[in-house]
C-alpha cells in the first residue's frame, strides 16, 4: 500500500516549483504569500482569541458582540468589523506582552499548522532570489514568528497604533483586507522595485481576488469555495496543498494501542532479561518489542536511506535532529540494540519518559551542577568505549517546526574524547505525524536519511566541522535525496 | 472579412422569435426616461452623403436585418414572452429623416432631445436622423435595448457599414419571409395552454426539489444563506453616492463626446494589469476626481457601475450583467488606479448572486410589471456607469461618407452619468450622457474629463 512519494510533495506542487525555477530569477520578482489558510492551515486569529477565552479575558458582552459581528460578517456584512472589535478590545494592553504571547502561541500551536508544501514553495522562491513577503490582514504579532521560521523578511500587514508601549485599539491605516491588501502590495512593489507583472501571489480567501490580481502569476491556494469559483472564471491556477495531519479519533485509538503494546514490550523484554540473567540482552529485546509492534499499530512506517551506515561504525555517537516525541521511538527502532541516550535529570520523572528510561538506562545529566555533569559524562565515555553507542539530539531541544536549530557541541566533544565516529541521522516529518505537545500519533511514513559517518573528531577543527555538518543537515532537509 | 461576407452574416443577426427573459424584464419595466432602455449613437461623417443613396442603403439594411422592420407584440396577460412580428405598415419615412443644423453642439443637443422622446412601442424600435452640417454631417441613431443592446448596436452598425467609399452593386439581401401576424390575445392564450401542458412536469420538478431540500435541510439552508449574503454584498459593495452628483431626476439628458488615442490607453491598461474596460473606468474616475476637487469636495470612493461577464472573465460573450464597484478616487497615479479598478472588478467574480437578475427574471415576468421595475431599482444606483464596446477596427463608410467617430450615449438608470467608450480604428470614442439636474456644472465636468484624457495622450 505504498503510494509514490517524491519529496513528500504532490505532482502539482512539484510542477509549480519547476515553473518557478524555470521563470525569471532575482529580487525584481516578488512572491507574496497570504498567511491564514495559505501558509498555515486555519486562522491564527482564532488561536489568539481561543487563548483570550481560556484566560477569561473576555467579558460575556464582548463575547456576544464578537459572535454577532462574526455571524454578520458571514452573512454579507462587513467582515473586517470583527477584527476592529478585537483591536478595540486590546486597548491598553502592552505591546511587548502581546508579542510574547505571539511567540508562545507560535511554539505551542501555530508552528504545527504551517503547511509543508507552502514551506517548499517559499523555499523555491527564496532559491530563485525573489523578494518574498507575507501579505496579510493579520498583525505583525501573528505573522512575525511564522515569517521568521520561513526565513521571510518582509511583512505587508495591518499595523496597530502603539502609544507608550500600549495599544490604543486603533489601526495605523486601513486593515489590509481585500482592496487594501492589494494596494499595500502595490505600494510595497513600488518601494522595493518589484515588477508585479512577473511576480507571484498566493491566497485562499474570496477577499484575496484583488490581491491576487495585482500580480502576473496569481495562484488560488486551498481556496475558499467562492475563490475557487472565481479562479475557474478568471483562469487562475488552483493548488490544493495537504494540511498538517490533525489527531483523528482513529489515530488516538491507535496511539493508545501503541502505548499499551509499548508497555507490554518493555515488560516482556525486562522479564526475559531477568529470567536469563542478562540485563543487556533484556534491554535490547525490550527496545525491539517496544518500538516495532507499537509503531506498526499506530500505522507509522519508516523509509530509511543508507540503513547500512547505522551498523558499520559502532560504537558510535548517533546525532539526529529533533522535532517530535516520536523521534525517540523512531531512533530506538533504527538503532535497535546496544545504545543509550543522555537525558537531563529533570526529565527523569516525566511520565512520558519513564518507560524509555527503564528500557535504555540513560545517562542522567544534572545541568545545574557542572562538576557532577562532567563526572556523568566521564562515565558515558566509559560506556561508549565498552561498546554502547550513544544517541544525542544535536539541537539539544525539540524545534517547534522542521527548521533546524543550531547544534550544541556536547555530542562532538564526547566523540573526540571517546575516539568514536559520529553518525548523522536526518529525520523528516516526525513533527507532522506527532505534533509538539501532542499526545496523539498519526499514521504515516517517517523519512530517515543516514549521512556518511564522520571519524577522527578533534577539538581544534571541531567548530568548522560542526558548522559543515549543520549545513549538510539543512541541505538534506531542503532537498531530500531520491 | 469582406463586406459581402459580413453582410451575408448580418441577415442571420438576432432572429429569435421571442424576447429573452431579461429583455422581457427590461421591456415591461421600462419607465422612460427615468428607467430607460434607449441608446443613442452619434456617427460623425466627413461629408453629407447623397440623401437618395443614404435612404436606399438604409432601406437595404432593413431588408437584410428583418428585426429593423419588426415590432414587439405583448400578450394581453403575461403568460407568454413578448414576441417579434413583421410590421406590415412599416414605413421607412417614419424612421429616417434628415435635418439641417449649424454646429456639432446642436447635433448633440438635438440627439439628446430625440433620445428623451419615448418610442412608439407599436412600431419597429429605432429612429435615424441625418444631420447635415455646413461641413460634414452626423447620423444619429436611436435604438431600443430589446432590439439591440449597445454592444449589439455597435456590432450591427459596424457590420452594415461599408469598407469603401464607392457603391457596392450586388449586395446580398435577406429572404422575404411570409408575413406572420401575431395577435395579443392568441399569444396569451397559447402561452397559457403551453403552461398548463407543462404543469405536471413543473410540479414534479418542484416536488423533487422540495424532496431534496427536506432530506438535506442543512445544506439547503447554508447555501441559501450564502446566496443571501452574496446579494447583500453586491448591493452594498459600491461606495456611498457622492453628494456632489445629486439630485438626480434622470430627465435632463446632456450629451458630451470626447476622443482619446487608443494606443496610450491600451498601454496604461497593460501597465496596470487590466483591460481596456478597467482603463476606461480609471480615466472616468480621474475626470470625476478633478471635478470633485474643483467643486471643493474630496470623496475617496464613488460607486461605479461596470459590466461583468457571467461566463469567463474578460469574455465579451452573451452573458453579462451590471454590478457596482467602489471606484477609487483617492489614487493619484493612473496606472495604480487601473490596478485598483481591476481588483474591484475581478472581485465581483466571487459573488454567486451575480446572475440574480437573470435568475429572477422569468419569475418576475409573470408578475405585474411594477415588481420587475422595483427590482431593477432596488440596487443602489451608482454615480457613473462605464463600459467599453469594440467598434470597427478600421474607419468605414456610410453611403460614400467616411465615419470619423462613433459615440454611444447610453441611458441613465439612476446614475449621474453614463460613459460608453467605443473603439473605432485607433481612436477611443467616448460618449457621455450626463444628468444635468445632478451635475451642477456640466461644462466643468466636460473640461475635467478632457483634461484627464489629455493626460493620457501626453
Amino acid at each position: 500500500m505504498s503510494t509514490p512519494r517524491t519529496n513528500g510533495l504532490s505532482a502539482e506542487v512539484r510542477a509549480a516549483i519547476e515553473a518557478i525555477e524555470a521563470g525569471p530569477q532575482g529580487p525584481d520578482v516578488g512572491a507574496f504569500f497570504d498567511l491564514d489558510g495559505t501558509l498555515v492551515a486555519g486562522y491564527t486569529a482564532a488561536t489568539f482569541y481561543g487563548d483570550r477565552l481560556k484566560g477569561r479575558e473576555v467579558s460575556p458582552a464582548e463575547f456576544l458582540r464578537t459572535v454577532v459581528t462574526a455571524v454578520d460578517g458571514e452573512l454579507g456584512g462587513d467582515p473586517t468589523r470583527i477584527a476592529h472589535v478585537a483591536f478595540a478590545a486590546m486597548r491598553g494592553e502592552s505591546e511587548e506582552a502581546f508579542a510574547d504571547l505571539g511567540e508562545r502561541l507560535f511554539r505551542s500551536k501555530i508552528a504545527g499548522t504551517i503547511r509543508r508544501e507552502s514551506r517548499a514553495l517559499v523555499a523555491a522562491h527564496q532559491r530563485a532570489g525573489h523578494t518574498v513577503a507575507v501579505a496579510s490582514a493579520a498583525t505583525a504579532y501573528q505573522i512575525r514568528p511564522v515569517a521568521r521560521d520561513l526565513g521571510v523578511e518582509h511583512l505587508v500587514c495591518t499595523r496597530l497604533v502603539v502609544e507608550d508601549g500600549q495599544f490604543t485599539g486603533e489601526t495605523d491605516g486601513p486593515m489590509l483586507w481585500g482592496r487594501h491588501k492589494a494596494s499595500g502590495v502595490r505600494a510595497f512593489a513600488r518601494e522595493h522595485d518589484v515588477d508585479l507583472a512577473t511576480s507571484y501571489a498566493y491566497g485562499n480567501g474570496y477577499e484575496d481576488v484583488a490581491f491576487l490580481s495585482s500580480v502576473g502569476h496569481p495562484t488560488a491556494l486551498n481556496p475558499h469555495r467562492d475563490l475557487r469559483a472565481a479562479a475557474a472564471r478568471l483562469g487562475w491556477p488552483v493548488l490544493d496543498l495537504s494540511d498538517p495531519v490533525g489527531g483523528s479519533l482513529l489515530a488516538a485509538g491507535r496511539t493508545v494501542a501503541a502505548l499499551a503494546a509499548m508497555n507490554a514490550g518493555v515488560t516482556a523484554g525486562i522479564a526475559y532479561g531477568l529470567a536469563r540473567g542478562d540485563r543487556r540482552e533484556g534491554r535490547n529485546l525490550a527496545v525491539r518489542l517496544a518500538t516495532q509492534l507499537p509503531m506498526s499499530l499506530a500505522g507509522v512506517s519508516l523509509e530509511v536511506l543508507h540503513q547500512e551506515r547505522l551498523w558499520t561504525h559502532r560504537p558510535a555517537i548517533f546525532v539526529a535532529n529533533h522535532q517530535s516525541s516520536l523521534d525517540i521511538p523512531v531512533l530506538g527502532r533504527l538503532l535497535e540494540r546496544d545504545f543509550t541516550i543522555v537525558a537531563k535529570k529533570e526529565a527523569r520523572w516525566d511520565p512520558r519518559a519513564i518507560v524509555g528510561s527503564v528500557v535504555i538506562d540513560p545517562a542522567w545529566i544534572d545541568r545545574s551542577d557542572s562538576a557532577s555533569a562532567r563526572a556523568t559524562l566521564d562515565g558515558v565515555v566509559e560506556r561508549i568505549r565498552g561498546g554502547t553507542s550513544l544517541m544525542i539530539f544535536a539541537e539539544g531541544t525539540r524545534s517547534p517546526t522542521p527548521v533546524l536549530g543550531p547544534f550544541r557541541k556536547g555530542a562532538f566533544h564526547l566523540a573526540a574524547q571517546a575516539g568514536v565516529p559520529v553518525v548523522p541521522v536526518v529525520l523528516r516529518n516526525t513533527g507532522e505525524l506527532m505534533r509538539r505537545s501532542s499526545l496523539v500519533l498519526n499514521p504515516g511514513v517517517v523519512d530517515v536519511c543516514v549521512l556518511e559517518p564522520e571519524t577522527d573528531w578533534h577539538e581544534d577543527d571541531m567548530s568548522e566541522r560542526i558548522a559543515a555538518l549543520h549545513r549538510r543537515f539543512e541541505e538534506t532537509l531542503a532537498r531530500w535525496p531520491a | 472579412m469582406s463586406d459581402v461576407e459580413r453582410w451575408g452574416a448580418a441577415a442571420t443577426w438576432s432572429t429569435a422569435a421571442e424576447l429573452s427573459p431579461m429583455q422581457t424584464l427590461l421591456w415591461r419595466s421600462e419607465r422612460h426616461p427615468v428607467q430607460s432602455s434607449t441608446s443613442t449613437v452619434v456617427i460623425d461623417l466627413d461629408r453629407a452623403p447623397d440623401w437618395a443613396r443614404f435612404v436606399a442603403a438604409t432601406e437595404w439594411g432593413t431588408r437584410l436585418v428583418r428585426r429593423l422592420r419588426q415590432r414587439v407584440v405583448d400578450p394581453v396577460v403575461p403568460t407568454a414572452a413578448p414576441t417579434w412580428t413583421d410590421d406590415p405598415t412599416f414605413d421607412l419615412g417614419y424612421h429616417l429623416r434628415r435635418e439641417q443644423v449649424s454646429s456639432r453642439e446642436e447635433v448633440l443637443q438635438r440627439a439628446a432631445q430625440m433620445a428623451l422622446r419615448p418610442f412608439d412601442r407599436s412600431r419597429p424600435l429605432w429612429e435615424g436622423v441625418l444631420f447635415e452640417l455646413p461641413e460634414g454631417a452626423a447620423y444619429v441613431l436611436k435604438i431600443h435595448h430589446v432590439l439591440a443592446d449597445p454592444l449589439g448596436t455597435v456590432q450591427l452598425l459596424a457590420t452594415l457599414q461599408s469598407g469603401r467609399r464607392g457603391h457596392t452593386a450586388r449586395k446580398p439581401v435577406g429572404d422575404d419571409p411570409a408575413p406572420t401576424g401575431v395577435d395579443p390575445v392568441d399569444l396569451a392564450v397559447s402561452g397559457l395552454r403551453e403552461e398548463l401542458a407543462a404543469l405536471p412536469d413543473a410540479a414534479r420538478t418542484t416536488a423533487r426539489t422540495l424532496g431534496h431540500a427536506v432530506t438535506r435541510p442543512q445544506a439547503v439552508v447554508a447555501s441559501g444563506l450564502r446566496y443571501g449574503a452574496s446579494v447583500r454584498r453586491l448591493l452594498t459593495r459600491g461606495a456611498p453616492q457622492s453628494p456632489e452628483l445629486s439630485p438626480r431626476t434622470g430627465k435632463k439628458w446632456t450629451f458630451l463626446t470626447l476622443d482619446a488615442p487608443l494606443e496610450p490607453l491600451r498601454t496604461i491598461a497593460r501597465q496596470g494589469g487590466g483591460t481596456l474596460d478597467d482603463a476606461a473606468v480609471a480615466v472616468v474616475l480621474g475626470g470625476l476626481r478633478r471635478y470633485h476637487r474643483r467643486r471643493g469636495s474630496d470623496p475617496t470612493e464613488l460607486p461605479v457601475g461596470v459590466r461583468v461577464s457571467l461566463d469567463r472573465a474578460d469574455d465579451l460573450g452573451n452573458r453579462f450583467t451590471a454590478a457596482a464597484i467602489a471606484g477609487p478616487l483617492a489614487i493619484d497615479d493612473l496606472v495604480d488606479r487601473v490596478a485598483a479598478v481591476r481588483g474591484e472588478v475581478l472581485s465581483l467574480h466571487t459573488e454567486r448572486a451575480l446572475e440574480v437578475l437573470d435568475a429572477a427574471a422569468p419569475l418576475m415576468n409573470r408578475m405585474p410589471s411594477f415588481v420587475g421595475a422595483s427590482a431593477l431599482r432596488a440596487a443602489a444606483a451608482p454615480d457613473a456607469f462605464v463600459m467599453t464596446l469594440p467598434g470597427p477596427p478600421r474607419r468605414r463608410f456610410m453611403a460614400g461618407a467616411q465615419v470619423q467617430g462613433m459615440y454611444v450615449l447610453g441611458p441613465l438608470p439612476g446614475a449621474a452619468l453614463t460613459v460608453v467608450v467605443t473603439t473605432v480604428g485607433e481612436t477611443a470614442c467616448i460618449g457621455v450622457n450626463v444628468d444635468a439636474s445632478a451635475v451642477a456644472d456640466v461644462a466643468a465636468l466636460e473640461e475635467c474629463l478632457a483634461q484627464e484624457v489629455d493626460a493620457i495622450a501626453g
